[in-house]
């Protein structure tokens, strides 16, 4: 116990003293608050200028109502749309739209207060908000229209053409708040955080054994100890490494929450809750899908004598973690669906989809302590096999076993 | 240490066949052989890091592998430290996988360092450090759990003559010091000042084993030195000469067993100018060829 203690520390103090290390833990954190913050910030400015655009009225006589509604259109106080005055025909219009000095049209056709149909001409079409803005200030425009022919007052028809505004209010179990896409971008940076933290870590397990292979250490050590001991050791001490990285970053995240329960909504930043469940399943599921991972990576540093070599048997081993990584956006739209709950249940999915789900809504204490035995299973039969494979391959030197071989390797040592 | 009956094989190769070997506790062994005769497959074994496909092998009494290894010190003929590491933490750490504590190995690694020439290269990484040097540290770390028994795998190659001479000094004084010493080599010079007895293996099986002396006497003590001036070549062509060494200024020459060698310096006499007639015993060096160099014959044949 002494000795795998041993290999641990020295695993640990290697990987802890390293710049990457302090490099990595630092800048980790940074990169979390910008990743969350700045899609936030960048989203609400970059529609940034107001179009530029023109009515062209073939009903006749909604032109100048139209134009005073669309000036009316604000987004964060600013108006969205820049009216080009004066009359023009569709064909100067459109070449004014074609080279550029304008951005686009709204076309009233003559049935546009009948029927309630208009067309809007643009090089841009795909502006959702802004056509949404657009389809508002005609509606308006129409409707305002009708209410007059049907004889109410101008002076009333503003108030009741009132705008709704939705606000979305996210109810957890700790109370209502606002939130707009904060939740969303928080789930989705921490997730990505495992994924690339599981990685980075069991790459690092990865080196460290075919090191100890190329430099011919693993002699010496496998005459003191006996191979188990060196394979635990080294999970656990590149695992600590790893903990204590993450265990920094989820201390600047329970910081950040708690900023972000005082001053951030007032300041105006889109934060959202910070649950101790998130943060402590933050660190279970690191260390779920950090021992299920490095302990493949292990084996498979053992089997080659290159990293060029390990690359090809690196690929079917993180298949599932790139796979669980694709089903984040089904996962996030509907994290209750019978699909996201059977997917998180997958163990080589869970460490990811798992918290993923947790992140949104918390899923029933059931599922969650039946994803996290399923994996802690997984774990101890991925760990058999593995050190197995592991005590062959780390004193095989030469040509790369095949497939084949390294399953003799499991069956007979 | 006793092996008894050890054979391995890989991949269908047979690297040791039916091996037998004992070594008593304070002497020293040397394991003798050309590249590729068993010689590391059987130390492995020894140290337990591989295991026999059959046979029995005990070291101080145990099993290999078991228990008695944190009281040996074993340095692989591949040498194997941490690139990146500092020296003194990588030997700190060696110790500490062989049971000693570290406060226990960092006091007497000082002392280590010095005798081998490393002082002031602790705090050193093991990458900056010349062949040599990590040659010497490999030698510490083998040693510095204080291990009853030390097993080094070509402990002299790669050392620079000065260094050479160092190691073998510092060797001898471990077993005066009552340690068991087992090395593998093919430095007759160095097997012969050291050891007290070898065993000779070729191709995984054991040609012969025994004290140097015994070997030596079995060899026969019929060998003879000569130094001449004149053509000598005829030397080959007498009666009762079984074998020719040239060593340039002096050749060495075995008598077949009965043959007298006052004959062979009566000959010589009359035809050469002779300087130097000595009756010797055989170089290990030269066992090592004949046997060698006879079993390959053989397994032609």
């Amino acid at each position: 116990m002494r000795r795998l203690a041993a290999v641990a520390r020295r695993e640990f103090l290697e990987r802890v003293r390293s710049k990457a290390f302090l490099f990595g833990t630092i800048l980790g954190p940074i990169l979390l608050g910008a990743l969350m913050l700045v899609p936030g910030l960048v989203m609400s400015k970059q529609r940034g200028k107001a179009l530029r655009i023109a009515v062209l009225d073939s009903a006749g006589s909604l032109k100048a109502d139209l134009e005073q509604a669309l000036v009316r259109q604000k987004d964060d106080a600013d108006a969205r749309f820049v009216l080009r005055p004066g009359a023009a025909t569709r064909e100067t219009l459109e070449a004014e739209v074609r080279e550029g000095r304008l951005d686009g049209y709204v076309h009233l056709p003559s049935a546009t207060l009948q029927q309630s149909v208009a067309e809007y001409y643009g090089q841009n079409v795909s502006n959702v908000l802004d056509l949404r803005l657009i389809d508002r200030a005609v509606e308006e425009t129409l409707i305002a229209r009708r209410l007059s022919g049907a004889g109410v007052e101008p002076g009333r028809i503003q108030e009741l053409l009132k705008p709704l505004e939705l606000k979305t209010i996210r109810i957890t179990k700790r109370g209502a708040r606002e939130d707009r896409r904060g939740t969303f971008l928080l789930s989705v940076t921490l997730m990505m955080m495992l994924y690339t933290t599981v990685l980075m870590w069991g790459q690092a397990v990865l080196s460290g054994v075919i090191e100890e292979k190329g430099s011919r250490v693993v002699e010496v050590i496998v005459s003191s100890i006996p191979t188990s001991q060196l394979f635990a050791g080294k999970l656990l001490g590149v695992g600590g490494a790893g903990l204590t990285q993450l265990l920094v970053w989820t201390l600047s995240l329970a910081l950040l929450g708690f900023y972000a329960a005082g001053a951030g909504t007032t300041a105006g930043l889109d934060l959202p809750e910070i649950s101790p469940l998130l943060l402590g399943s933050f660190v279970v599921f690191f260390l779920l899908g950090y021992f299920l991972y490095a302990a493949m990576y292990a084996a498979i540093g053992a089997a080659v004598n290159t990293i060029q070599e390990a690359q090809n048997l690196v690929f079917p081993v993180l298949t599932p973690l790139v796979v669980g990584v694709m089903f984040f956006p089904a996962v996030i739209q509907s994290p209750d669906s019978r699909l996201s709950t059977a997917l998180s249940l997958i163990p080589p999915l869970t460490p990811l989809l798992m918290f993923l789900r947790i992140s949104v809504v918390a899923p029933p204490a059931w599922q969650i302590a039946l994803s996290i035995l399923l994996t802690l299973a997984t774990i101890a039969g991925v760990v058999w096999v593995a050190s197995r494979i592991y005590r062959v391959g780390i004193l095989m030197y030469g040509k790369r076993p095949t497939f084949p071989e390294i399953l003799r390797w499991v069956r007979h040592s | 240490m006793r092996i008894s009956d050890v054979s391995k094989a890989y991949a269908g190769l047979v690297a040791v066949r039916e091996l037998s070997l004992g070594v008593a506790r304070g002497s020293v062994f040397g394991l003798l052989g050309p590249n590729g005769a068993g010689k590391t497959t059987t130390l492995r074994m020894v140290m337990g890091i591989i295991g026999p496909d059959s046979g029995v092998i005990e070291v101080l009494g145990r099993p290999a592998g078991g228990s008695a290894r944190d009281r040996i010190g074993y340095m692989p003929e591949e040498r194997g430290l941490y690139p990146r590491m500092l020296l003194e933490e990588q030997l700190l750490f060696l110790a500490e996988l062989k049971g000693t504590p570290r406060p226990e190995a960092a006091r007497r690694l000082p002392a280590w360092l010095e005798r081998l020439g490393l002082s002031g290269w602790g705090r050193r990484k093991v990458n900056e450090l010349s062949k040599g040097m990590q040659q010497k540290a490999q030698f510490i770390a083998s040693v510095l759990h204080e291990p009853e028994v030390l097993i080094l795998d070509e402990p002299m190659s790669g050392l620079d003559p000065v260094g050479a001479n160092l190691m073998r000094d510092v060797l001898l004084e471990l077993s005066r010091r009552g340690k068991t010493l087992i090395l593998s080599s093919h430095q007759m010079e160095t097997v012969e000042r050291l050891c007290d007895s070898i065993a000779l293996i070729n191709r995984g099986v054991k040609l012969l084993d025994g004290s140097v002396a015994d070997v030596k006497r079995r060899h026969g003590r019929n060998s003879v030195v000569l130094a001449f001036e004149g053509d000598g070549a005829f030397l080959g062509s007498l009666p009762g000469v079984r074998r020719i060494s040239d060593s340039g200024r002096y050749v060495e020459i075995q008598l077949t067993e009965g043959t007298d060698p006052q004959g062979l310096l009566r000959e010589a006499a009359a035809r050469l100018r002779v300087s130097r007639f000595e009756l010797v015993e055989p170089s290990l060096h030269d066992i090592f060829i004949e046997r060698v160099t006879g079993d390959a014959d053989g397994a032609s044949a």
